[in-house]
């Protein structure tokens, strides 16, 4: 018989994803028997993420004040508003250094088969952020899979109907790379979304 | 249980997929003459893995998958092409008949009559511009290729031939009925509709109307208490 403190750990680690019942157990054993300095560590950090933790009110990432140092940045564009996935996707959009306007972070993707959809991202806190009448441009960056190419459209959508100009990320060969060593369907859709030039 | 079988370029969809473990997936794919399976991608969700691009929905692929139970191990995916990718309204739309198919196909039972429309209809779906009679097309041939049966071409108490100018009302399992009252809250058509219909016309305006409302009342009835997740969401698009 496993004590039921032990089992109320394991159950908990379990909310992690792809965390089944095996990997929980072995990380309990791991941080009471091996790790109990990392686990308390561990269990600070995650409660003062918790209770600290909130979402932007602005750009809906992480943060813990109201509204977070991007946003509140003058330097800012506030005319462009960048619409990403997660905060990593916004993290990478940073590093690219190619971007001075503002993001909107969704926390997710539509799934229409997951029943993930406007209601569920909470699209119309975007739709507020974006009519504040001072952005212009709205651009849809989410990923180029079939959800975050369903989640741009309805965004689009929505934006269009509000007067904003809405673009595209554009999708194609990856810089230095080479036709030969690219997948075939990036080649594909990169000839039939060629441009003129 | 199934013998352990290996299957080898078979023409298939994938359908929907969901993570399994830490870096793989389950593929639900519509494959030709197997049906709906379900499939385990090992490692597909791994940053470099080749299967990563490849196992996009409403794009033709040969499947390469081999087991005994009722998930399959997914061996080899190779991509077609010659479908450009879906967006906009269309992918709105091919999402509406992945769910269909997730939700209404049982697994491991061909369907090839079925599969040769979906992927026709998958391949016009791009720069089509009137959905709703393809939609209406697709729905009736799947029920009637579920073995649900949509009788349409007779009145299903009198036998007698369905006539256009008349009014029916239609129930399930049976068929169009003459002379029903509306408080049987049944759908009600005309027999222009009912022919038009089993001819798989959809052109005109009142069938488009009335063969929406018959076929979502069919649909429903064989969904259960399941929703349609797709539908509700061309509504709140629609609200925002």
């Amino acid at each position: 018989m496993t004590p039921s403190t032990l089992d109320a750990l394991i159950e908990a680690l379990r909310c992690l994803p792809g965390v089944g019942p095996k990997s929980a157990q072995r990380m309990a054993y791991h941080m009471l028997q091996r790790d109990q300095r990392g686990a308390a560590r561990l269990a600070s950090a995650l409660s003062k993420a918790l209770e600290v933790l909130r979402h932007c009110a602005r750009c809906n990432t992480f943060t813990e004040d109201d509204i977070c140092q991007r946003c509140a940045n003058p330097q800012r564009d506030p005319r462009l508003l960048c619409v990403v996935e997660m905060p990593s996707d916004l993290a990478m959009m940073e590093q690219t250094h190619a971007f001075k306007g503002m993001y909107y972070v969704l926390m997710g993707r539509m799934s229409p088969l997951d029943g993930i959809g406007p209601r569920e991202l909470k699209l119309e806190k975007l739709v507020e952020r974006a009519t504040d009448g001072q952005v212009e441009e709205v651009i849809l960056a989410t990923n180029f899979t079939n959800e975050g190419e369903v989640t741009a459209h309805t965004v689009g959508e929505l934006m269009r109907a509000r007067g904003l100009k809405v673009s595209r990320i554009a999708r194609g060969v990856p810089v230095g790379g080479e036709l030969e060593h690219t997948d075939i369907g990036t080649i594909a859709q990169a000839l039939i979304e060629r441009r003129s030039v | 249980m199934g013998q352990k079988q290996r299957v080898d370029q078979q023409p298939g969809f994938v359908l929907h997929t969901h993570p399994y473990r830490e870096t793989s997936l389950i593929v639900e794919v519509f494959s030709r003459d197997y049906g709906r399976m379900a499939l385990v991608a090992k490692g597909a969700r791994r940053p470099m893995s080749a299967l990563r691009g490849v196992l996009m929905a409403y794009q033709p692929l040969l499947l390469d998958w081999s087991g005994g139970g009722e998930v399959k191990t997914l061996i080899r995916a190779e991509w077609l092409g010659g479908q450009p990718l879906l967006s906009g309204k269309e992918l709105l739309c091919g999402y509406y008949l992945n769910e269909l198919l997730v939700k209404l196909l049982p697994r491991e039972d061909a369907h090839a009559e079925l599969y040769a429309h979906y992927a026709a209809l998958i391949q016009r779906l791009p720069g089509e511009t009137r959905f709703e009679p393809v939609l209406r097309a697709f729905e009736l041939t799947l029920l009637s290729e579920l073995g649900y049966g949509v009788p349409l071409e007779h009145d299903a108490e009198t036998e007698s031939p369905i006539e256009a100018d008349a009014h029916y009302g239609y129930i399930i399992d049976r068929g169009p009925v003459r002379d029903v009252s509306p408080e049987d809250g049944l759908p009600m058509v005309t027999g222009q509709t009912l022919l038009d219909m089993a001819a798989g016309r959809f052109d005109d305006p009142k069938t488009l109307v009335q063969s929406k409302a018959l076929l979502r009342h069919l649909i429903q009835h064989h969904l259960g208490a399941q929703p349609l997740h797709s539908r509700r969401m061309f509504k709140e698009l629609q609200a925002l």
